[in-house]
């Protein structure tokens, strides 16, 4: 059966209402939210209406926590003051904005969703905030998905989708016996795992302006990554009538593939 | 000038205003560039150094801004006022060349517009945050504060390098050249930092705006550099 992985919403009322339209028009029953309701964009209570109203299972993405937490993120949240100067703008926006009942619901999100062998966060098992880029070592990307017990780990957060596939894993383990001089060793073959990333609804960074999302097929495992035009310049004369920084209508508006990365963008954030 | 063996001079002339343009007032950012590249390069612009530039040996860059192609080609289309200028510091020029027209120079620099604006900011003392300078540049040159055509600028960082930011919109890329004299690690930089862009509809206060999201404030410049003076005080061998 096909099912819907959508992520990275970023308050983004026209492009989530085209996506949904675009998985309702296949006759999916099945949605699975990843996160990032809220921030960037100028629709906070809408998109988190419409999500409450059709009861879409929803993980927490790290821009929710932090409406929902506050600001307390360790300095690795924003790969710039740049970035965190006009973040700290959009959030202080978007709290002012959302109401109580809808940071409620925000708050009530847990990390991760687990449906049999697969496995939904938005950035990865460790954290909200941990990107998992898809050129990752290999090794740490499997870690990520082997550790949280997952044949698919479904993400978002890096907004730029990806289908990444980990075969012929292996993980050996050797322990030296002083004592007795000889080497002891065990390698563990592991059968292939996923990374599926569901890119953004709401602020694309994958070099076009379209929305994407994915299909996965839970009989196949067939994954199709989707991209859905939407009515850019809507939003975009929303965020600046809302009195947002002008340059995230700018940024949407081009889709650019530039994004700001940290300098170690898989350091999980110590809260 | 890199290639020639002898003395190197640079010579900005003013320019003229025309069909009411008004030249902006130059910045001083090539003259800094190449005199960080050329520690020995003669200032012609200074008037302690006419006489050298008689010198036999003597290459010099000519910088005259304009607004258009001159009318006439050759010798005959040099303004007269600039070649009273030139007749000033005994330069007599043999041939006059102009991008655009003449095939001996590349085309692919050459930008065309009635009318530009141009936005220029003093930066000397700033200290940018660097990813935030990568981000803005990257807006700056791909539209988000209006349609530019140039940018140049020399830019300081913590760490007491200083870099060359040159923008062509004929160009694939931006250049960016860190210059060889390095500042101290220790409080704000003395040397000449600005930014110039030249381009329509620019939007001045944003770019204001951002660039003031990106400076580094005391506190945040001493957390950079103090590691830094760590760094230099173990590099010195002791005695």
């Amino acid at each position: 059966m096909n099912h819907a992985i959508i992520s990275c919403l970023h308050a983004n009322l026209p492009a989530v209402e085209a996506v949904l339209n675009d998985i309702d028009k296949q006759g999916i029953d099945t949605i699975t939210c990843l996160g990032d309701l809220v921030g960037y964009g100028p629709q906070p209570n809408e998109v988190v209406e419409l999500i409450r109203k059709r009861g879409i299972a929803t993980c927490q993405g790290c821009w929710d926590e932090d409406i929902i937490d506050g600001l307390n993120a360790c300095e690795c949240s924003y790969p710039s003051q740049l970035a965190e100067r006009r973040g700290h703008l959009a959030h202080q926006w978007t709290d002012d904005q959302l109401t109580d009942e809808n940071k409620s619901f925000l708050a009530s999100l847990p990390t991760s969703l687990r449906r049999d062998r697969l496995l939904f966060v938005h950035g990865s098992p460790n954290s909200q905030h941990e990107y998992l880029l898809p050129d990752m070592d290999a090794f740490a990307a499997l870690e990520r998905v082997e550790t949280a017990g997952a044949d698919i780990l479904f993400c978002g957060h890096t907004h730029q989708p990806y289908v990444r596939e980990l075969r012929d894993g292996s993980i050996r383990v050797r322990l030296q016996n002083a004592e007795h001089g000889n080497d002891q060793g065990e390698e563990l073959t592991l059968p292939m795992r996923k990374i599926v990333n569901a890119g953004s609804v709401g602020e694309p960074r994958h070099g076009s302006t379209n929305a994407t999302y994915v299909i996965h097929n839970d009989a196949t495992d067939e994954v199709e990554i989707k991209e859905v035009d939407y009515d850019v310049d809507r939003t975009c004369q929303a965020i600046v009538e809302a009195g947002l920084p002008e340059v995230f209508a700018w940024r949407l508006s081009h889709g650019f593939e530039f994004a700001e990365q940290a300098e170690d963008a898989s350091h999980v954030c110590e809260r | 000038m890199q290639s020639h063996q002898g003395k190197c001079g640079y010579l900005r002339l003013d320019g003229y205003s025309s069909d009411g343009l008004e030249q902006v007032s130059d910045s001083g950012i090539d003259k800094a560039f190449l005199k960080d590249q050329f520690p020995e390069l003669i200032n012609l612009s200074d008037s302690h150094h006419v006489s050298r530039s008689q010198q036999g040996d003597l290459l010099t860059l000519i910088e005259l801004p304009q607004f258009q192609a001159p009318q006439h080609a050759g010798l005959t289309g040099i303004d007269p006022r600039v070649k009273n200028q030139l007749e000033t510091l005994q330069l007599h020029p043999d041939r006059h060349l102009h991008f655009g027209r003449d095939p001996e120079l590349p085309n692919k620099d050459t930008l065309e517009f009635k009318k530009l604006e141009s936005f220029s900011l003093s930066l000397n003392t700033s200290v940018w945050d660097p990813p935030s300078l990568n981000t803005f540049w990257f807006e700056l040159v791909n539209g988000a504060y209006g349609d530019v055509y140039r940018a140049k600028g020399l830019m300081n960082l913590p760490d007491g390098r200083s870099i060359f930011f040159n923008w062509i919109v004929s160009q694939e890329s931006s250049q960016f050249l860190p210059l060889q004299e390095i500042s101290d690690p220790n409080g704000r930089p003395r040397s000449l930092s600005e930014l110039v862009v030249q381009g329509k509809h620019l939007d001045c206060l944003r770019i204001q705006s951002t660039i003031d999201l990106c400076l580094l404030n005391d506190a945040v410049l001493e957390m950079h550099q103090m590691p830094l003076r760590g760094q230099q005080k173990e590099a010195i061998p002791s005695t």
